[in-house]
């Protein structure tokens, strides 16, 4: 094994590490340490988790999206590998963000007894998750390795594109189209932040950059595994 | 000028085997009427709300039938070893892209030209003075859904479950499209002002713009294996 | 006009079709690909029609890389297989006429009837695609390709389908091209037929070459290697 690769370990490990300790303090800081909010009390704090998460998968789309151009361009399996590792984190903290969505707006601003609400936002980032999930699923459906990368590459980039003009077309339709009452898009929940809250969330999100590069590296690793998996084939028995 | 003699070549094919065969037209109709059928049985849509939830149901049921399109655009073609002749030309990747667009839209057309005013008959709505408008949205927004559903469906051909997988990726991408394709004929219904109407017009012309040409570009790499 | 190969390999998946082809054709060259089933012949046509792409390695013809977008270097490549390929609901001569035109040729009605005169299909000009049977198919192919001319054409196991006059119009047509000075390289099973007709031979065995000889009399090496992976067959 290359000394490369033994670097690309150590520094993989160092990593680790950092997400380890940043997880742990962000856990304790807004859990415990952040001062409680006086309305909402303490559902408030799944803002320390909801916030980092939506974040952090848009910053993983974007790299969808360059991984995807890239892939186009140039043609190594890298970036393919990291476009679609990208998208699969994507996914999961999409998700996360949905959930802890519906949990905080459940206890604060949905009609009682709503699990859910035609919110502009929240039917944007849902879509996110469906555009994407559809992503995994071709990829998972797509046999052939480079054709599987040229497709997910041409989704990852069409999907990209079309976010801002889906974004545009949910606004109008909740803004022009409904009732204003039902409206919660001119203020987010988490706007007019005070500052004793805003340092637990900017701990809590490089907690959540550190786990995504985390991941991300292990499945790089994976896919450097398998490279090399493939390259003892070809020079292997006849 | 090449590119257009090839498109216009590839056009002229699938045209000519659609005649011959006459399989997706018919199959997109009847399905279409269908659906109207259907909708009136999920709905039992009251005589002072039809206007009201006309554009929303045709534009369902066009969706429907055209994924019914879509799914069978290349497939012949693939099965019969045909593409793998047409990718031995060396044509213009841009131009089989074009041909499709232009086919799937063609054929799209033909079916609304007859649902349109089926639907008018069977629930008794008078949109007969609306027609020309209508059509022109309809214009709009099925060359939207052609743009980037023919996209896909080349995307898809050499995926299992190919047929479940298209529509799966292809709705999501659509929503701007289908929005505006809705609201614009709501508008016209007469729910909406015309500021709102030109605002969704101009959102269904820059999504055909933009995936018209990215279709354009990058279906290089979506047929070739 | 040449073909240059150089390191080619193309995997699916984990498995190597092809292991780091170096290979060169020359003008005139007339190649038998021979090897078992599954060593390779056939996604060696496909990347030298750029049907498929390698995963690593790279494949010039005359002088141009065969990659995306490469138009040019793709007008000299014709790939002749024996089913398929005509599309079934327009005539002969619609299926010549379409695909001449696409690949950038204009050629009379007049043209096209000689064409398909020349193969024997002059009766079926104006029948479906769907009515011909497989060899008349291959005839039909065979009219295409000698409109086109492509200067390297592949051909993926044409004899099965071919009658008696069939394999005779397929065997002069390819010493035509040859003479032209096009590169033709044909898989097939049929060894005893185009060790008869070709210039050179090449067996594939497990994505390698194992053997690659002009044509000599008598071949004793030939025979040698070719009796060494398929026993049965010498």
């Amino acid at each position: 094994m290359p000394t490369s690769a033994k670097g690309t370990g150590k520094t993989r490990k160092v990593l680790g590490a950092l997400v380890f300790i940043f997880v742990l303090l962000g856990l304790y800081w807004g859990l415990l340490h952040a001062p409680t909010h006086p309305v909402q009390l303490d559902i408030q704090r799944i803002m320390y988790l909801h916030i980092p998460s939506i974040l952090t998968a848009y910053l993983a789309f974007f790299i969808v999206f360059v991984g995807s151009c890239l892939y186009l361009w140039k043609g190594e399996r890298r970036d393919d590998i990291l476009a679609n590792s990208a998208a699969e984190i994507g996914v999961l903290l999409t998700a996360v963000t949905i959930i802890t969505g519906i949990l905080w707006g459940k206890k604060t601003w949905f009609s009682p007894g709503d699990w859910w609400t035609w919110d502009a936002r929240l039917t944007l980032t849902a879509l996110l998750l469906l555009i994407f999930v559809g992503y995994l699923m071709l990829r998972a459906l797509i046999e052939d390795e480079r054709r599987g990368a040229v497709c997910g590459a041409v989704l990852g980039i069409i999907g990209f594109l079309d976010i801002p003009l889906i974004h545009m077309a949910v606004h109008w339709f909740q803004t022009l189209h409904q009732a204003p009452s039902i409206l919660q898009t001119e203020k987010a929940p988490w706007e007019n932040i005070p500052p004793d809250w805003l340092v637990p969330l900017s701990i809590n999100f490089i907690a959540f950059i550190l786990l995504f590069f985390y991941l991300l590296s292990l499945r790089l690793h994976v896919g450097e595994i398998e490279e090399e998996i493939k390259k003892l084939k070809l020079y292997g028995r006849a | 000028m090449n590119i257009l003699r090839q498109t216009y070549w590839l056009l002229w094919k699938d045209v000519l085997l659609e005649i011959r065969r006459r399989e997706s037209l018919l199959s997109m109709f009847f399905f279409g009427t269908i659906l109207l059928f259907l909708f009136h049985f999920s709905f039992e849509i009251p005589r002072d709300k039809t206007a009201a939830m006309a554009p929303g149901l045709l534009w369902l049921a066009f969706i429907f039938t055209g994924t019914l399109a879509l799914t069978q655009l290349f497939q012949d073609e693939k099965e019969s070893q045909c593409l793998d002749a047409l990718l031995l030309c060396p044509m213009d990747r841009g131009a089989l892209y074009l041909a499709k667009v232009l086919f799937n839209f063609l054929i799209m057309m033909l079916v609304e030209l007859v649902i349109f005013p089926l639907f008018g008959i069977l629930f008794n709505l008078d949109l007969w003075n609306l027609l020309p408008s209508l059509f022109g949205v309809a214009l709009l927004g099925t060359l939207g859904f052609c743009v980037l559903g023919t996209l896909f469906s080349a995307l898809t051909l050499r995926a299992r479950a190919k047929e479940l997988l298209l529509p799966l990726i292809l709705f999501p991408l659509m929503i701007p499209s289908i929005l505006g394709a809705i609201r614009a004929m709501q508008i016209i219904f007469g729910a909406g002002n015309s500021e709102e109407l030109f605002q969704w017009i101009r959102m269904l012309i820059v999504f055909d713009v933009i995936f018209m040409t990215v279709g354009f570009l990058i279906f290089e790499w979506v047929i070739e294996e | 006009m040449g073909v240059v190969l150089r390191r080619v390999s193309k995997s699916y998946g984990f498995f190597w079709a092809l292991r780091e082809i170096d290979l060169t054709f020359n003008k005139g060259d007339c190649v038998a690909l021979l090897g078992p089933n599954g060593a390779g012949k056939t996604t060696l046509l496909k990347l030298l029609s750029a049907l498929l792409y390698p995963t690593s390695g790279e494949i010039e013809v005359d002088g141009q890389t065969l990659k995306q977008g490469n138009l040019q270097a793709r007008s000299t490549v014709g790939l002749l297989s024996p089913d398929g390929q005509i599309y079934d609901k327009l005539t002969a001569k619609e299926n010549l006429q379409f695909f001449t035109a696409l690949s950038g040729n204009n050629f009379s009605p007049r043209d096209l009837d000689h064409a398909l005169g020349q193969v024997g299909l002059s009766s079926w000009s104006d029948a479906y695609g769907s009515s011909l049977s497989h060899g008349m198919k291959c005839r039909l192919a065979i009219a295409k390709w000698s409109l086109i001319e492509p200067s390297l054409l592949l051909l993926d196991e044409p004899y099965g389908v071919l009658d008696g006059s069939g394999v005779d119009l397929l065997e002069s047509f390819l010493k035509r091209l040859c003479q032209k000075g096009a590169i033709v390289v044909m898989a097939t099973h049929n060894v005893q037929r185009v060790l008869a007709l070709c210039t050179r031979a090449l067996i594939l065995n497990g994505g390698k070459v194992i053997f690659d000889e002009p044509r000599q009399e008598p071949w004793k090496s030939f025979h040698a290697a070719f009796a060494d992976f398929l026993p049965s067959e010498e």
